[in-house]
C-alpha cells in the first residue's frame, strides 16, 4: 500500500462545490428533445383513417374507432387512430408508416390521470394537453416505409403516337408491375369508392405473388370488362388512395390492364370457370354498351337466358365508339366482350327498339327488361348557324374514326368542348393530319376531361384556347369552310360560392375560319323507342332515369343503368348498374332465393 | 472464401461427407454433417483447424420437414472466419450427442435447447434443471407448433379490444348490398 | 499479433460433486434476483462454508420475454422496434445487428452517411454502458460516491441519444436500410461539450477509484481468468483482452467504417479484476476518441436510408447469416434464418454474458470470499436479458 492510493480518494472533496445534475422540477422544466417520440399528436381532419397505423402497430396497440364527426366515404374511411398507451412503446413506426401524414409525436411526456381508462383516446378528436405542441418525432421527409413513387409507364412520344390509332400505353411489364404492386398498402379505401367496388387490394396481391388466375377471378367478381377498365377507367380509386397523399397513388388502373395482359383469351373459361345452371327464365337487355353487358354477363350467370339488342353493327356502344383505338384498341374491347358472348349471352347487332322491335313486344315476350341505352345525341351548343353542314359534332367524328370512315374533318378544325370527347376528337384530328384548335369557355382547370387527357392533347400539338364563347357560326366564302365568332371571357366569382362563371366581353370579338367545327359540349339520351305513356311511368328527369335501389323502375320487370340513369356517365359507374340490376332482376324474378327479399322492388 | 477454408471443406468433403456448403458471407460458410459425424468434425476443427471457439449452439425447427436443424458456430482466431455446422435431426426423436466436454459453455446451450426445443442430450450436465422457463409444463416453446397467442388467450384470458377494418367498415356503411357477391 | 489459446487437456469441465447439505455444515445463500449488488434480474445459488463460496449456480428467466419467438410472428420492419429491449444498458447493438443481418439478406446496403452514423451511435452506446458500469464495479466494492457521479454523467450521453435518435433509452433509430433521419442541427457542438466533461470526469474517477487503496486491495487478484480458459470458456471482449488475448472485432473484422478509423486493440495481462476494470477506464476514453473521430471525418451529407420495398409486404429470399459486433462485454451476434417468407424463420441473439454469467462465474466464484461476489460479477460485465432473451 502506498501513500498516494490512500490520499488519493479524498479528491473527491474537490468536486463538492460543483453544480449538481439533478434538475429542480417542477421548478426547471426539462422538456424532450425536438425529436423525442412523446405523445401521440393526430390531425383528425387531415386523417383519412386508412388504417396503416393500426397494421404496423406491433403491439396492437392502435384500434380503428368510428368517429361521428367523420361520416366518411370519398376517401375517408369515416374511423379514426385510438391509442392504447397500456401496450404503446412509442415506436412511431404508425408515424412513419402514416399515409396522410397527419400523426406524429410530440416532445411530451408527463401525464398522469387516476383514471385508467383515459389511456386509451382517440388523437385529435380527445382534448389533451399536449395537442399544441409543436415539437416532437416526424417522419424525415426521406425516409419511407413504402416507396412513395409510382413506377412510370412507358408511352408513344407524342410525335409517334400522333402517327396512327396505335395503343399509346405501352403497359407495365411482369417485374414493372410488381414493383408497382409492391406499393399497395391493402387499407381498402379504393374499394369503397370503386362504384363496382372491385377487390383492388387483392388483385394487387395476386400480381405481387404472380398469380395471375387469381387475380382474373377477382376481377371478374364485380368486373366483367377488366381489359377495358384497365385501360379507360376513369380511376376514382387513384383519387382516394392515401399513397397518393404524400407521392404517387398506386397505378390500379396499369395494374388490372396487367393482369389481363398476362392471361390469354383462350384460358378464360378454364381460369374463371363459369359454371351456368338454366333457371329457365328469360331477360332482354337494350344496348350493349358496358352496362348492358354487364347485366348480361351476371344475368347469365345466374342461368338466364339473356338477349342483348343493339343498334349497332359492333357490340360495345360508347367503348367502341366513343372512345379512340389509341386509348382502347379493339382488341382490349373484344376481349372482354368475346368472354361474355362465350358464355352463351345473345347479342343482336343492328336491331333498333322502336324501329325493327316495339319495346312493349319486349315487355310481353320476357320476364324482365334492362335498358341502358346511354347518350347519344350530342348536345346543341344554342348558338346561329349549328346547323352548318361544316359543323360536326364530336361523337360522330369518334364513331366514323371508330368505324374506318373518313369523318371529312379537312386540314384546320376548331374543336368546342373541354371534356373526354372534346379531347378525343382533338387527338383524332390531328392524327386525320389536321391542325386543332379547342375552344373552351372556362378555365384549364375547370375541363371536366381527365388530366391526362389534357395533357396528352396539349402534347400532341392542339391549341388549347380557353375562356372563349362561341357566338355564331357564318358561312365562309369558301363553302368547304366555316367562320366561326367567338368572344373572350371573363371569369366572374359567383357570389353566392358556386363555381366562377364566364361573361363574355362584347368588345373582344374574334373571327377564325376552319375547315370544319366540331361540337362536343355533351351530350343527352335518346328515348324516342318508348311511349308516351311508358315514359311518364318511367320517372324521367330531364332526359335521364331515375331508378331506385336495385335499379329497378315503377314498370314493373324494367330496371335501368348506365349512363342514362346515372349522373357519373363513365364505363365503371355503368359495370356497377349492370352488376347491381342483375342482383335486382334475380331478387324480382326469384324471390325465393332470397330470405329477406326487399320490399320495394316486390 | 479464403484458400485456407476451401481446401480445408474439401477435406472435409472427402473425409465426412458434408454437404450443403454455402458461403454466407466473406467470413461465414455453412454445411451440413451427418449425425454421426458431428461430433468428431467438430472436435477436429477445433484441435486440428484452430476453430478454437464456439460462438453458440442453436436449432432452427423445420417442422415441415420434419427435422430440427442444430448449428455449432465456430470461430477461427487465425483466419477470422466462422463455420456454420448443421446437423439435422429427427424432430421425433429428437436426441443429439453432447459436446458439453469440448467447451465449458456447451452444457448451457444444451440446457436451453432442452428446454425451449425438447431436444435430449444424453449425457449433457443439469440437462433437465430448469433454465428460463420456472415450472413450465407445456410443449417446448420454440418449437414451431407452439402458438403464443393461443397460450396466452387459454391462461390469461386476453380479449382483444374492437377495432374496424377500414375497407370492410365502410363496406358496412356505405355499400352494404353491392360489391363482389359471395360465391 | 493475434495471439492463440487453444485447448489443454488439462482444463476440467465437468460439474463439482453435489454438496452433502445434510451435513450442517453448509449454508445456501441466494444472491438475486432482487439485490442491489446484481446486475439485473439474475439470481446466484451459492453454497457457502463459513463466508467461503464453495459453489455457485447462476439462474435468470426472471426477464425472458421470449424475443426470439415473438419476432417470428412480426414482420421485419415490426421487429425492428422489438430488439432493442434484448440488452437494455446496450440496445444499439441488436438494433444495429439485426439491420445488418436483414440488409445481408436481403442485398440492401445502407448509404455510407448511415454508416457512419451508426458507427457514431455504436460508440456513444459503448461509452454510455461503460459510464454505468464503472459505476457498478465501484459500488459493489462499497465505493458509493463514482458510481452517483458516472451513472449521472451518463445522462448526458443519454441526452444525447435522445437529441440524435428521439429516445433515450430505446432509441430505434438504426433502421434496416439505414438510419431513421439526420442528426440535428449543432449536434457536434453538444457531442464536443459531454465528451469534454467525460475526459475530465474520467480522470476524476481514476484518482478516487483506481487510485484508491480500498479498490485495489479488493479487486486485486480476484476472477482471475487465465489466458487458456479463454476459448475454452468462449471467452470474449474486455474479460478475453485483460488476459492478454489481443482480439477486438472492430479491428479483427472491421464492420461500419472501423477501418476508417485510429484505435489500437487495448490489452492487459493482469488477467484479475482490476486489470478487467483498468481495461474498460481506458477502452471508455478511446470511446470518447472515436466518437470525435466519427464527429470530425464523417461525410457532412449524403442519403441516410437506402431505397427500400414496402415494409408491408417486404420478404427476403431464404439465407442465413451470422452477423456481430464489438460491444462492451465483447462478441455480440444476430444468427438470422429467413425462408423466403415475410417473416423471419429464426433468429438467435448471442450475447457474451451467456458464457460469462453462467459457466464462467459459476466457475470463478467457487473460492471466493462471499463479500466479493457481487464485485465479481460486475467484473465479468454480464446482462441478464441478453441471456434469457
Amino acid at each position: 500500500m502506498n501513500l498516494k492510493d490512500l490520499l488519493s480518494p479524498f479528491y473527491v472533496w474537490q468536486r463538492a462545490f460543483e453544480k449538481p445534475y439533478t434538475s429542480m422540477r417542477p421548478i426547471e422544466e426539462r422538456p424532450g428533445s425536438p425529436s423525442y417520440r412523446g405523445f401521440h399528436i393526430n390531425v383528425a381532419d387531415t386523417c383519412v383513417g386508412c388504417g396503416c397505423c393500426h397494421t404496423i402497430c406491433q403491439n396492437d396497440a392502435i384500434d380503428m374507432v368510428p368517429v361521428e364527426k367523420y361520416s366518411g366515404n370519398k376517401g375517408d374511411s369515416g374511423l379514426r387512430p385510438r391509442f392504447d398507451y397500456g401496450r404503446c412503446c412509442w415506436c412511431a413506426l404508425c408515424v412513419d408508416m402514416c399515409t396522410a401524414g397527419s400523426l406524429r409525436l410530440s416532445n411530451e411526456y408527463i401525464w398522469t390521470s387516476r383514471e385508467p381508462a383515459d389511456f386509451m383516446f382517440v388523437a385529435g378528436v380527445e382534448e389533451k394537453h399536449w395537442q399544441d405542441n409543436e415539437l416532437g418525432y416526424r417522419r424525415e421527409k426521406s425516409y419511407h416505409l413504402y416507396p412513395p413513387r409510382r413506377i412510370e409507364m412507358e408511352m408513344l412520344s407524342p410525335d409517334e403516337s400522333i402517327e396512327g390509332f396505335d395503343e399509346v400505353v405501352k403497359g407495365y411489364d411482369v417485374e414493372q408491375a410488381k414493383k408497382e404492386a409492391d406499393r399497395c398498402i391493402e387499407c381498402g379505401m379504393c374499394v369503397a369508392t370503386c362504384p363496382a367496388h372491385m377487390d383492388v387490394p387483392d388483385y394487387i396481391k395476386s400480381i405481387r405473388d404472380g398469380d395471375y388466375d387469381e387475380g382474373l377471378r377477382l376481377m371478374y367478381r364485380t368486373n366483367p370488362f377488366p381489359a377495358t377498365c384497365g385501360r379507360i377507367c376513369t380511376r376514382r380509386c387513384e383519387s382516394v388512395c392515401p399513397v397518393g397523399l404524400q407521392g404517387d397513388s398506386i397505378a390500379i388502373r396499369w395494374l388490372k390492364r396487367h393482369i389481363v395482359d398476362q392471361v390469354d383469351a383462350k384460358d378464360y373459361a378454364r381460369i374463371l370457370n363459369d359454371n351456368i345452371e338454366e333457371n329457365g327464365k328469360q331477360v332482354a337487355v337494350i344496348g350493349a354498351g358496358p352496362g348492358g353487358l354487364s347485366a348480361a354477363y351476371y344475368l347469365r350467370k345466374k342461368g338466364y337466358e339473356v338477349s342483348v339488342y343493339e343498334a349497332q353493327d359492333k357490340a360495345g356502344g360508347m367503348l367502341r365508339y366513343g372512345v379512340p383505338g389509341y386509348r382502347l384498341p379493339d382488341s382490349g374491347l373484344d376481349k372482354d366482350i368475346n368472354y361474355i358472348v362465350s358464355l352463351g349471352v345473345e347479342i343482336r347487332n343492328n336491331t333498333r327498339i322502336g324501329t325493327d322491335i316495339s319495346f312493349e313486344s319486349l315487355l310481353n315476350d320476357y320476364d324482365a327488361v334492362f335498358l341502358s341505352t346511354g347518350l347519344s345525341v350530342p348536345s346543341s351548343m344554342r348558338i346561329n348557324g349549328e346547323d352548318h353542314p361544316r359543323v360536326l359534332s364530336g361523337l360522330q367524328v369518334l364513331a366514323d374514326a371508330a368505324s374506318g370512315r373518313d369523318p371529312g374533318i379537312g386540314n384546320k378544325v376548331a374543336v368546342i368542348g373541354g371534356g373526354n370527347v372534346a379531347m378525343d376528337a382533338s387527338r383524332v384530328s390531328r392524327r386525320l393530319g389536321a391542325d386543332v384548335t379547342i375552344l373552351y369557355r372556362r378555365r384549364i382547370s375547370d375541363m371536366p376531361a381527365d388530366i391526362e387527357e389534357i395533357h396528352e392533347a396539349q402534347e400532341e400539338a392542339c391549341t388549347i384556347v380557353t375562356q372563349a364563347i362561341p357566338v355564331e357560326i357564318m358561312d365562309a366564302p369558301d363553302e368547304k369552310q366555316v367562320i366561326i365568332k367567338w368572344g373572350e371571357a371573363e371569369m366572374v366569382q359567383d357570389p353566392k360560392g358556386g363555381r366562377p362563371r364566364p361573361v363574355l366581353q362584347e368588345d373582344r370579338m374574334h373571327e377564325d375560319t376552319y375547315d370544319c367545327i366540331i361540337s362536343a359540349i355533351g351530350q343527352g339520351s335518346n328515348l324516342d323507342y318508348l311511349s308516351k305513356e311508358v315514359q311518364e311511368q318511367l320517372a324521367i328527369e330531364w332526359g335521364r332515369f331515375t331508378p331506385g335501389e336495385y335499379q329497378h323502375t315503377s314498370l314493373e320487370k324494367v330496371f335501368v343503368g348506365g349512363d342514362v340513369a346515372n349522373r357519373t356517365a363513365d364505363a365503371i359507374s355503368a359495370i356497377e348498374d349492370g352488376h347491381h340490376a342483375a342482383r335486382g332482376i334475380d331478387r324480382f324474378l326469384r324471390p325465393e332465393m332470397y330470405t329477406e327479399l326487399d320490399q320495394e322492388i316486390s | 472464401m479464403g484458400n485456407l477454408t476451401s481446401a480445408l471443406l474439401e477435406r472435409l468433403e472427402r473425409d465426412f461427407d458434408i454437404t450443403d456448403i454455402t458461403e454466407r458471407h466473406e467470413r461465414l460458410t455453412t454445411f451440413k454433417v451427418t449425425r454421426d459425424h458431428a461430433e468428431t468434425l467438430i472436435r477436429e476443427l477445433r484441435d486440428r483447424e484452430k476453430y478454437t471457439h464456439l460462438n453458440f449452439i442453436t436449432c432452427i425447427d423445420y417442422i415441415e420437414d420434419g427435422v430440427f436443424s442444430l448449428v455449432y458456430m465456430l470461430q477461427n482466431y487465425v483466419t477470422h472466419t466462422m463455420l456454420g455446422v448443421h446437423v439435422d435431426i429427427d424432430r421425433d426423436k429428437a436426441e443429439m450427442t453432447s459436446i458439453h466436454t469440448l467447451w465449458a459453455q456447451a452444457w448451457t446451450y444444451q440446457r436451453e435447447l432442452r428446454e425451449m426445443y425438447g431436444i435430449n442430450f444424453p449425457g449433457s450436465p443439469r440437462l433437465h434443471e430448469d433454465f428460463m422457463l420456472e415450472g413450465w409444463d407445456d410443449m417446448p416453446p420454440m418449437r414451431r407448433d407452439f402458438d403464443t397467442a393461443a397460450y396466452s388467450t387459454e391462461h390469461f384470458g386476453h380479449v382483444d379490444r374492437e377495432s374496424e377494418e377500414p375497407r370492410q367498415y365502410m363496406k358496412v356503411q356505405f355499400y352494404p348490398n353491392r360489391g363482389g357477391d359471395e360465391e | 499479433m493475434t495471439q492463440l489459446t487453444g485447448h489443454s487437456a488439462s482444463l476440467d469441465f465437468s460439474q463439482p460433486e453435489p454438496v452433502d447439505m445434510s451435513s450442517g455444515k453448509y449454508v445456501k445463500l441466494w444472491q438475486g434476483p432482487q439485490h442491489p449488488g446484481i446486475t439485473g434480474n439474475m439470481s446466484l445459488e451459492l453454497t457457502l462454508d463459513g463466508d467461503e463460496i464453495i459453489e455457485c449456480k447462476t439462474h435468470v428467466g426472471y426477464l425472458h420475454r421470449a424475443f426470439e419467438k415473438l419476432m417470428e410472428g412480426r414482420n421485419y420492419i415490426q421487429n425492428f422496434t422489438v430488439v432493442c429491449r434484448i440488452a437494455v444498458p446496450e440496445p444499439a447493438f441488436n438494433e444495429y445487428l439485426y439491420a445488418e443481418g436483414l440488409e445481408q439478406l436481403s442485398g440492401i446496403e445502407a448509404p455510407e452517411r448511415a454508416q457512419w452514423i451508426r458507427t457514431l451511435n455504436l460508440e456513444m452506446m459503448r461509452l454510455a454502458s461503460f459510464m454505468m458500469w464503472i459505476g457498478g464495479q465501484s459500488g459493489a466494492f462499497g465505493l458509493y460516491t463514482v458510481p452517483n457521479w458516472t451513472i449521472a454523467y451518463r445522462d448526458y450521453v443519454l441526452d444525447l441519444f435522445e437529441e440524435m435518435t428521439g429516445g433515450r433509452i430505446y432509441h430505434m433509430y438504426m433502421v434496416p436500410g439505414g438510419v431513421r433521419f439526420d442528426l440535428p442541427k449543432d449536434f457536434d457542438k453538444r457531442v464536443k461539450e459531454v465528451m469534454d466533461g467525460a475526459e475530465k470526469l474520467l480522470d476524476q474517477v481514476e484518482r478516487v477509484m483506481y487510485n484508491n487503496v480500498v479498490f485495489k486491495a479488493r479487486s486485486k487478484g480476484l476472477g482471475i481468468i487465465t489466458p487458456e480458459m479463454v476459448d475454452p470458456y468462449g471467452i470474449v471482449g474486455p474479460n478475453a483482452r485483460a488476459s492478454g488475448i489481443k482480439r477486438d472485432l472492430r479491428k479483427d473484422e472491421p464492420y461500419l467504417v472501423y477501418d476508417q478509423l485510429d484505435f489500437d486493440i487495448i490489452s492487459g495481462t493482469g488477467a484479475d479484476a482490476y486489470e478487467r476494470a483498468y481495461l474498460r477506464l481506458q477502452e471508455t476514453r478511446q470511446c470518447i476518441s472515436l466518437i470525435r473521430q466519427c464527429m470530425d471525418r464523417m461525410p457532412r451529407s449524403g442519403p441516410l436510408q437506402a431505397e427500400m420495398p414496402n415494409v408491408l409486404h417486404w420478404k427476403i429470399p431464404p439465407g442465413e447469416t451470422y452477423v456481430k459486433a464489438e460491444c462492451t462485454r465483447g462478441e455480440y451476434g444476430y444468427f438470422m434464418v429467413t425462408d423466403g417468407t415475410e417473416y423471419i424463420r429464426r433468429v438467435f441473439v448471442r450475447g457474451p454474458s451467456y458464457t460469462h454469467a453462467i459457466a464462467v462465474m459459476e466457475k470463478l466464484a467457487v473460492g471466493t470470499n462471499i463479500a466479493d461476489i457481487a464485485g465479481l460479477m460486475v467484473s465479468l460485465h454480464t446482462y441478464p436479458p441478453e441471456i434469457e432473451r
